[in-house]
């Protein structure tokens, strides 16, 4: 048993079979392994440790042939060595991209702008305007027998889609 | 580049030098020589086949991007070895990060569990054939944490001293004299135990 031996000693005789303490001290250790069971013990079951593993490294072979091995690096090489494209996010197109939305937004309101232009309160005949979400809006215009929908693009989801597919004669 | 040269009958320093002006078959030849015994130390360190193949292949890569830096002061062998073991080290950080780790794992850090392990009186490998034991050797080391075994791979078959583990790995030398004195003693008692259990 080692549990007289504080972890220190447990290293230095460790440091010890690997050669990495000073002189001084391992001539020290040397005369607490010939004198102690102990420390005879531990530094015995270390050695045989560390000679069980020397030069026994699992042999084991590439399970794939050559030229597979092979294509595998040469294509990572070749992607790596590609120039790379722009980050989409940060291409100039991303900029015009975001305008979409605004531009949406700006065409719905010149719609309702032509909408209350044109409304009269005496006229029987219905005229509907209409906001179904974020993403559309509607001017029908039932005398006239038209329907005209602003969408905004590209649309969020596809609620506006259905909602157009639905109101448009 | 297309090359003339016949590339298997080209010593590594030749071929290194060929692969350095950017002929790729002369790298191909160099994977071709080397590439059991980089895959057999990343398995070593991963214990995983598909790992191993996975960062070997990375190691590969890197070697050819890094192969202007290889200057000829060891060998090519030593050279992509250290490469490959960065390779493996940053993975196994990867891993690490991604799961919790276990208390079995937080009581070998704290340290103190090796203490209450008792000695191993018996030689747990004598009598055994050379393949039995390497098979035992194999599965005891996988059962080791990948901190320990790391240490001690680099220890016994990398043949680093202290101050060299630490470099790498990136901690002191008292972690990984700590760390070869736990990772040893449990494979000494991890090779008793599958001795008995025969």
């Amino acid at each position: 048993m080692i549990f007289g031996m504080n972890e220190e000693l447990h290293i230095k005789l460790q440091a010890f079979l690997d050669g990495e303490l000073p002189e001084a001290e391992a001539r020290e250790v040397g005369s607490l392994i010939a004198s102690d069971a102990d420390a005879a013990a531990l530094h015995r079951e270390l050695k045989q440790t560390r000679a069980a593993l020397a030069g026994f490294e699992k042999r084991i072979t590439v399970p794939e042939t050559r030229e597979f091995y092979w294509s595998k690096i040469a294509r990572e090489i070749a992607r790596e060595a590609a120039p790379r494209v722009a980050d989409p996010q940060h291409s100039v197109f991303s900029f015009w991209r975001r305008l979409f939305p605004v531009a949406g937004v700006v065409a719905a309101l010149l719609a309702a702008l032509v909408v209350i232009n044109r409304y009269d309160p005496r006229s029987p005949v219905g005229i509907e305007v209409a906001q179904a979400d974020s993403d559309a809006f509607t001017y029908r215009d039932y005398e006239a027998g038209t329907t005209l929908v602003w969408l905004s693009y590209p649309a969020e989801n596809g609620l506006a889609q259905e909602n157009t597919a639905g109101k448009i004669n | 580049m297309p090359s003339n040269l016949n590339h298997s009958s080209l010593e590594d320093p030749a071929l290194v030098k060929a692969a350095q002006k950017g002929d790729m078959l002369a790298f191909e030849e160099l994977v071709a020589r080397h590439r059991d015994k980089i895959y057999a130390r990343c398995y070593t360190m991963m214990h995983s086949e598909d790992a191993a193949l996975d960062v070997s292949q990375e190691a590969w890569v890197k070697a050819w991007q890094r192969l202007a830096q290889f200057q000829g002061d060891s060998t090519f062998t030593t050279w992509i070895t250290r490469i490959t073991i960065n390779v493996c080290l940053d993975q196994l950080r990867k891993n690490k990060r991604q799961r919790a780790e276990s208390i079995e794992e937080l009581n070998e850090e704290a340290g103190g569990v090796e203490r209450l392990m008792p000695v191993v009186t018996v030689n747990p490998t004598e009598r055994l054939e050379r393949g039995e034991l390497r098979q035992k050797i194999d599965a005891a080391l996988g059962k080791l944490s990948d901190e320990h075994r790391t240490v001690l791979v680099l220890h016994e078959f990398q043949e680093m001293e202290y101050k060299e583990i630490a470099k790498t790995v990136g901690c002191s030398i008292g972690t990984v004299m700590s760390r070869l004195f736990y990772a040893r003693r449990k494979l000494a008692a991890l090779l008793a135990e599958l001795r008995n259990a025969e």
